[in-house]
């Protein structure tokens, strides 16, 4: 099978290494995000597959396809690769139609004539523009222009489809719509598929893997859930998800379970085998460990509940956001964040933070 | 999906890329052969003692001590200099006010004088300079009628004279400069101003004109610079009273003179070229510091005029005065005295028309020539350079080509050189260079210098436009299989066309206006409008320069209204 293998890719800019020796397999067929905040190298990883960026080292290859080999000189132009891509702006071209853009990609790979125009009704029916294809760029709506420019990035069938942000223009309603879309699309034509993104709903959604990038060193590479309930280090930890972090010392392991000391809540009762490479067997007592949990796990007790891992603190700060509210709660070992259905009750909560929703969060 | 890898090998894959490498190759190297073309003859030529083609020449120092220990040549530089600021000023008060007035205040007549003040743009400053001799010269239309009813005298054969008119050729570009820098101010920061307490006058003195700073700036050293190397006005209007500038002085050295001193030419042409060079420079850094005035903005608020309130009438006044006597006369004086046979205020002009100077410029071959001449270098040397000054400008901003820093230097380099120099930098090096003397005396010659002369000009019209083009389009297109010159050839080039047509018609009306290059180079056969001009007006002949000039202003007008009209182009900003 062809899948791409990207090994040791490295572009520095002056100092400042913007992907920095990043290793990855992509298995043929499979949807994958690289997914970090800006300027964590994402775009970078991107425009080195597409060869729109030189590398200063690394190699990638599809299958038995190499495009890039630093070691042999080799860094293939990227009108040579035989890729689909799809711009953040979309980059119709606004001087040709619909028909005439996608027309265009296929008379490069060769396919004119009666092939083109069966490929072409054949995808344009396939993204629902079937009568689009006479309109000028200009007269299509945000979400059209981004179906049309998938359209003409899958439409030659290449090796790979490459997706940088492209639904970062369009507005919320829309968004949600287009990444079904988008995934359904992706599965049915079977194209592996590299999307950059920097919203983790985005990638959490869509994606088969997610390659979690900070400061051009990847961190994390693995399922969606593996991502948010694994995470392997601490920035993947902080960036996925809303998580909040209590700074404690280790107690004691026992067996399935982990006690730490958090000053001010008190003991918590956490599994031990959630924490990160099982190193948490080695620790010595009295050691700090961070303690961290996602926001929408913490759960307010009313009335009677259980009494491990409970601790009452005052509220600091609430936030509406429709759906939910966000409550903030300061302890002296950091501030912990929560979600409730109702506005918090003025004054002190009694919260519980569940054993198997608890980890330690990983050291770096 | 798999079946295009076999397709793809890597060795097609270098032969096409060298095609894209050899063409931007191709376009520095031209670019660099041109630009430096001038250059080296002026720099051999200011250390020899003879003519660079005579065969007897040996190397010396001689010219430099001589032209730069001569009180005339510093008595000229230092009258140059003083006649360049003096107009500078006068440029940028006229200027400056002419914008606030249209676009801040409720003046009336602001749309028709919009259109009247950019006028002078459009026209060669050397027939300005005749329409004024036609007016207000000694036997001046206006000069005599004043004299002769009003007892008013004055001598346009001056400093005083000069400055003006050359002030009022170069008003158009701080109005130009300052109306689109008001245009594009974000208005909300003078409604700031007015909340918070600041009267629509302060408001104007104290936040408005602040703003439009750095297009003062750049204004008054593009004028400054201009001035320096402008030969028309000082020629038409300083000769005749024996005032001699820095461009006069180089214009009498090396083609009115009896005799040519070719060293002194080099060295006061390279003179000129460090002044000016120096000066870019400086224009450069100080329109960069400049950037914090810059403030783009919301458009969709419309900002309020400021109300003139019982000055509204005296001021629209002011301007009218200036706009007819300076701009329209003038240019009424031109195709009055073309259409009769003698021109003054006693006369019916109706009484006296005539065709006779029109007959004489278009059936006398010399003078026929000159206009057939003139419209082919404008028509077809006009689209060769905009095409090439379009493939320097997307080498430069659109390639990974490892020199392109260093090509956009070239195309900007011969900013620095005067149009005067130019030509005889081209002069000389069609003179030495064995084989291609068969040029020198054709029209080719004149392209040439004309295309490279024009160079930061028309590279600068067409880079705003390549630069406001996504790369993401051309990204698109090399990722969907196309080379860089299929890129170029389809997305980026149609996507250019209304920018390219701009360039095309600048470019055009500038090779039509152009004078002071072919001065040097035109023969025989290779006369242009401009040319022919100063050597009717040196004869004595002003019935034909008038009408030559005429010609020119017709067919300028005649492209700029088709091409605003028709094709929707925008000649400045």
């Amino acid at each position: 099978m062809s899948n791409l293998v990207i090994q040791h890719l490295t572009r520095a800019f002056g100092a400042a290494r913007a992907v920095d020796d990043l290793s990855l397999t992509v298995p043929s067929g499979k949807f994958i995000s690289l997914l970090g905040p800006s300027g964590c190298g994402k775009s970078t990883t991107l425009n080195c597959i597409a060869g729109l960026e030189h590398p200063d080292c690394g190699r990638i290859q599809v299958g038995d396809f190499v495009m890039v080999d630093t070691a042999r000189n080799l860094v293939l132009a990227p009108e040579h690769r035989g890729l689909g891509m799809v711009f953040q702006t979309y980059a119709l071209w606004p001087h040709m139609t619909v028909h005439d853009n996608l027309a265009f990609v296929l008379k490069l790979r060769k396919v004119t004539g009666a092939e083109a125009e069966r490929r072409i009704s054949a995808i344009l029916e396939l993204v629902g523009l079937g009568e689009f294809a006479k309109r000028y760029p200009f007269q299509l709506s945000g979400g059209q222009q981004q179906r049309v420019a998938l359209a003409r990035a899958v439409v030659t069938e290449p090796r790979l489809l490459l997706l940088d942000e492209p639904l970062s223009n369009l507005d919320a309603k829309v968004r949600q719509q287009a990444r079904t879309w988008i995934r359904a699309m992706q599965q049915r034509v079977g194209i592996t598929t590299i999307y950059v993104t920097h919203d983790q709903a985005e990638a959490l959604a869509m994606s088969d893997m997610i390659a979690v990038m900070a400061n051009g060193r990847l961190h994390q590479y693995a399922t969606p859930a593996e991502i948010y309930e694994y995470p392997a280090t601490r920035f993947v930890a902080e960036f996925i998800g809303a998580t909040s972090f209590l700074e404690g010392r280790l107690v004691e392991r026992q067996g399935e379970w982990v006690r730490v000391w958090v000053p001010e809540i008190g003991e918590l009762k956490l599994r031990a085998d959630r924490q990160p490479g099982g190193k948490v067997r080695e620790w010595a007592h009295d050691r700090p460990v961070t303690v961290a949990i996602r926001s929408e796990r913490v759960q307010v007790v009313r009335g009677d509940g259980p009494c491990d891992n409970t601790f009452e603190a005052p509220v600091t700060g609430s936030a509406y956001e429709g759906a939910r509210w966000i409550h903030h709660v300061k302890t002296p070992a950091g501030t912990l964040h929560l979600e409730t259905l109702d506005a918090a009750p003025a004054g002190k909560l009694r919260l519980y933070l569940p054993p198997e929703a608890l980890f330690l969060a990983p050291e770096c | 999906m798999t079946t295009t890898a076999s397709e793809l090998a890597p060795a097609r894959v270098r032969l096409t890329l060298s095609w894209d490498r050899l063409l931007q190759w191709g376009v520095f190297l031209l670019t660099g052969l041109l630009v430096l073309f001038p250059v080296w003859p002026i720099l051999y030529q200011s250390v020899l003692d003879r003519p660079l083609y005579d065969p007897d020449r040996s190397f010396t120092l001689a010219n430099f001590s001589r032209v730069l220990s001569d009180p005339v040549f510093w008595q000229v530089t230092g009258r140059t200099m003083l006649f360049s600021g003096l107009t500078t000023l006068l440029a940028l008060a006229v200027g400056t006010l002419m914008a606030v007035l249209i676009v801040r205040t409720d003046m009336p007549g602001r749309g028709l004088f919009s259109s009247l003040i950019a006028i002078p743009y459009f026209v060669s400053p050397l027939v300005l300079a005749f329409g004024w001799t036609v007016v207000f010269g000694p036997q001046g239309v206006l000069t005599v009628l004043a004299r002769s009813r009003l007892g008013l005298d004055w001598n346009l054969y001056s400093m005083g004279g000069m400055i003006v008119v050359a002030a009022l050729y170069y008003m158009p570009f701080t109005f130009l400069a300052c109306v689109a820098s008001l245009r594009l101010a974000d208005p909300q920061i003078e409604h700031a101003a007015r909340i918070a307490g600041c009267g629509p006058v302060r408001t104007l003195v104290s936040i408005t004109l602040p703003l439009l700073r750095p297009a003062i700036i750049y204004s008054a050293l593009l004028i400054f610079v201009s001035s320096i190397e402008l030969l028309s006005i000082p020629l038409v209007l300083g000769t005749p009273a024996r005032i001699s500038l820095l461009a006069t002085y180089v214009y009498q050295l090396g083609v009115a003179g009896i005799t040519i001193d070719y060293g002194a030419l080099a060295v006061v042409a390279i003179v000129l070229v460090l002044l000016i060079t120096g000066l870019v420079l400086l224009q450069g850094r100080l329109v960069g510091l400049e950037r914090r005035f810059v403030t783009v903005g919301a458009k969709a608020v419309r900002p309020q005029r400021l109300r003139l309130g019982v000055l509204r009438w005296p001021l629209a006044a002011l301007v009218g005065m200036i706009t007819i006597l300076g701009i329209i006369a003038p240019l009424l004086g031109i195709f009055v005295q073309a259409s009769t046979a003698l021109l003054s205020p006693f006369i019916n002009p109706l009484s006296v028309l005539t065709l006779k100077n029109f007959a004489i410029v278009f059936e006398q071959p010399a003078y026929r020539e000159s206009i057939v001449n003139s419209l082919l270098v404008a028509t077809l040397g006009g689209a060769v350079g905009i095409f090439f000054m379009a493939l320097v400008a997307l080498t430069t901003y659109r390639s990974d080509f490892r020199w392109r820093d260093g090509l956009r230097f070239l195309a900007l380099y011969p900013r620095a050189f005067p149009a005067l120099i130019m030509g005889i930098g081209f002069l000389w090096t069609y003179l030495l260079i064995p084989g291609i003397g068969g040029v020198r005396n054709t029209l080719i010659a004149i392209t040439i210098a004309f295309i490279v002369t024009s160079l930061p000009m028309g590279f600068g019209t067409v880079s705003p436009s390549v630069l406001q083009i996504s790369p993401e389009l051309d990204r698109a297109a090399r990722v969907a299989g196309s080379s860089w010159f299929g890129t170029l050839r389809h997305i980026l080039l149609p996507m250019l066309r209304p920018a390219l047509l701009s360039g095309y018609v600048l470019l055009f009306i500038t090779f039509l206006k152009e004078y002071s290059v072919a001065l040097f180079l035109f023969a025989p056969g290779s006369r242009v409008i401009g040319t022919t001009m100063i050597e009717l007006w040196r004869q004595g002949n002003p019935g034909p320069v008038s009408a030559l000039a005429a010609v020119q202003i017709v067919v300028i007008a005649v492209v700029v209204v088709i091409s605003r009209r028709f094709f929707g182009v925008k000649l400045h900003e």
